[in-house]
């Protein structure tokens, strides 16, 4: 069996060879279901890390990014050893960028930090409509809904997107928030949406808040 | 002189003023609505507009009757959706809103490194373009002609058809006409935008950091070129629209991303090329490095504590950007008046500013206009210096920095005239201009595709 601690240390520092190397040689030993499960929730503890790294300043919006490709390859390397039935998630997320609005990074940083913090995540792609919100809702019945959106405008359109969600009676089944370089407090209030964030590692406390 | 005459005489004086190193009369007041913004606030469908950019001939009349400003406060714009669409463009496309964007998308895949580190401009015309571009396919080589034609004429025509809405403004309501400049990027942020992705060069960082700096490198004279002034007079500027350093650690960014963008501001330095830099995002923890750069540089902030950035740079660099844009949309004409009395209060002494906002304003309503044009005249009426044509802060002297032309431009897709004369030695040397002109409109149009 595998250091957990290091494995844990090894993913908050970003240190990608080491982490591959250990999981490599855990994978090697031939683990059974619930090991594995363990070194998974080792490296989301890694992720954790990370979040609270960026949160003090000391990572940036890059490491993030970097630490999402390395908690997938990780997830990847353990694959043969995870079996098929998985963890129960702790709760869906269905998360999109907003009507008009083609960017997706920011959305791509909270997808894979929800992810490793056990959510599972439909994600519905750029420029979304707020109909296909509302069908995604009522097919997957969310904890909660996320929107993205970089550009001024995507304030209107997350706005038009919780008025779908009242309109279709489905409003006060999920929880809303709403991520973004434009979103703010006053923003978040004339939205309707329960929550905002500019920080990814906040947004999935916040949705950890809510599905406990 | 006829009044429109001096008014754009004053102007033409403040902003020179504020580039000679002299406190000017009055503050400059800078500000421009984006294409769309101008067509939006006039009424006018934005996606036709940026079909048939004389549709918003009309509506950029009436920004310049509702807006004051010292420069024409509205203008062209970088992107028109005809020449991305001929060429199939995967990097720039119209959101069902009307405005275009750069979605993620990755041109060149790390294996690429080695072809790009050695043979840059070739790598981007045979990789990258092709692979951003699905119009320019390799294999269909009739097709991927025609198409990159048409594209360069739609091009060709709608930066005229757009310029042909302003220039007439800027004689009309005499403002201040700017001066020839160039636009470039830095060498890393060029690797990263359309080349690595965003998430690709954030791994690169990590996994590959030596292949990112000799990168860098040979990209290098190939944004150095981009950038070049067609004439340099004394107030050319080239502008860069920064953007990867404050989403990475210092430590990355003193190693990767400064180096070969110092040396391209100190190389345009050296030949009397001020730097004019969009700080986007906030550049608080890099404000030493700034200082660094040549004097005089036009830093356009978009966050950041006035008084720091004045008193670390206020003496050296020209400050503007600044007033929040978000204030316009959420506050009211007291509060936005407030801001820009406090904005003059710590920015204006001394000189070395100019009045603007932080972002480029791509919608505005009614409202938000009245906002902004009272901001625009509250600092037009109350930024008048008192100590005008004294010295204001350092000098800049171009003997004060060194050229580095990097390794030479080289590329079996560019001929410089005496290649070309070496193969056609009967061509007359009147055709050089001609010819070696349409070799660098091709070269800005190439590398613009992936800016």
């Amino acid at each position: 069996m595998v250091d957990l601690k290091t494995l844990t240390g090894a993913v908050g520092e970003l240190d990608e060879e080491r982490v591959l190397e250990i999981l490599n040689g855990f994978v090697s030993t031939n683990p059974s279901e619930e090991e594995a499960q363990k070194v998974v929730a080792a490296c989301q503890s890694g992720m954790a890390i990370v979040g609270d790294l960026y949160e003090k300043g000391e990572y940036f919006v890059g490491d993030l990014i970097f630490a999402g490709e390395l908690l997938t390859n990780a997830i990847n390397t353990l694959k043969p050893v995870l079996g098929n039935t998985g963890s129960a998630g702790v709760g869906t997320i269905v998360l999109g960028t907003v009507a008009g609005d083609l960017h997706d990074i920011g959305k791509n940083i909270f997808k894979s930090m929800s992810e490793a913090a056990g959510f599972t995540v439909a994600d519905l792609g750029i420029d979304q409509p707020a109909s296909a919100f509302v069908e995604k809702v009522k097919e997957l019945k969310p904890a909660v809904v996320g929107m993205s959106g970089v550009l001024t405008l995507a304030l209107e359109a997350m706005k038009e997107t919780v008025d779908a969600l009242k309109e279709a009676g489905i409003r006060d089944s999920v929880k809303v928030i709403i991520g973004g370089n434009p979103v703010t407090k006053e923003a978040c209030v004339q939205i309707g949406a329960d929550a905002f964030t500019t920080n990814a590692a906040e947004g999935v406390k916040i949705c950890q808040g809510w599905v406990k | 002189m006829s009044d429109v005459k001096e008014l754009q005489q004053e102007r033409i004086g403040i902003f020179n003023d504020v580039h000679d190193n002299k406190v000017p009369k009055r503050v400059p007041v800078n500000l421009s609505l984006s294409f769309e913004a101008t067509a939006q606030f006039a009424g006018i469908d934005i996606a036709a507009a940026q079909w048939k950019p004389s549709l918003a001939s009309e509506a950029a009349e009436k920004v310049c009757q509702t807006l004051y400003s010292d420069s024409c406060p509205t203008g062209g714009s970088l992107r028109f959706p005809s020449f991305y669409e001929i060429l199939k463009s995967q990097s720039f496309i119209m959101g069902s809103n009307g405005f275009i964007q750069h979605p993620e998308v990755v041109g060149m895949d790390p294996e690429d490194y080695d072809y790009l580190i050695e043979n840059p401009y070739d790598c981007l015309l045979e990789r990258v373009i092709p692979r951003q571009y699905k119009a320019l396919n390799l294999n269909d080589p009739i097709s991927m002609a025609i198409s990159l034609t048409k594209s360069y004429l739609a091009y060709q025509a709608d930066m005229g058809e757009a310029m042909g809405n302003v220039i007439p403004l800027v004689q009309k309501y005499g403002y201040y006409p700017g001066n020839p400049g160039g636009f470039a990027e830095a060498p890393f942020d060029y690797l990263a935008d359309q080349l690595r992705s965003f998430k690709g060069i954030n791994m690169d960082i990590r996994r590959i950091p030596d292949k990112v700096a000799a990168a860098c490198d040979a990209l290098y004279p190939i944004l150095l070129k981009k950038g070049m002034p067609s004439v340099i007079t004394k107030y050319s500027r080239v502008t860069y629209p920064l953007h990867m350093p404050t989403f990475m650690r210092e430590k990355d960014f003193e190693k990767l991303w400064w180096p070969s963008f110092k040396r391209l501001c100190d190389t345009y330095a050296s030949m009397g090329v001020g730097n004019q830099l969009w700080c986007e995002d906030n550049w608080t923890r890099y404000i030493d490095y700034l200082y660094e750069l040549p004097t005089n540089t036009v830093l356009i902030f978009e966050y950041g504590d006035m008084k720091q950035i004045k008193e670390k740079l206020g003496k050296k660099h020209i400050i503007t950007g600044l007033f929040p844009l978000a204030l316009l949309k959420a506050g009211t004409k007291q509060q936005c008046i407030d801001k820009a009395k406090e904005m003059l209060d710590i920015l204006a002494p001394g000189g070395k500013y100019i009045f603007s906002l932080d972002k480029i304003v791509i919608s505005i309503n009614e409202r938000e206009m009245e906002n902004l044009s009272a901001v625009a005249e509250y600092v037009r009426d109350n930024g008048k210096y008192s100590n005008a044509g004294e010295t204001a802060g350092m000098e800049f002297n171009k003997e004060d920095y060194k050229t580095d032309m990097g390794r030479a431009f080289e590329s079996k897709y560019y001929s410089t005239w005496e290649q070309y004369k070496n193969m056609n030695n009967r061509t007359s040397d009147i055709g050089k201009d001609k010819l070696q002109g349409l070799e660098e409109r091709l070269f800005q149009y190439f590398t613009s595709l992936l800016i």
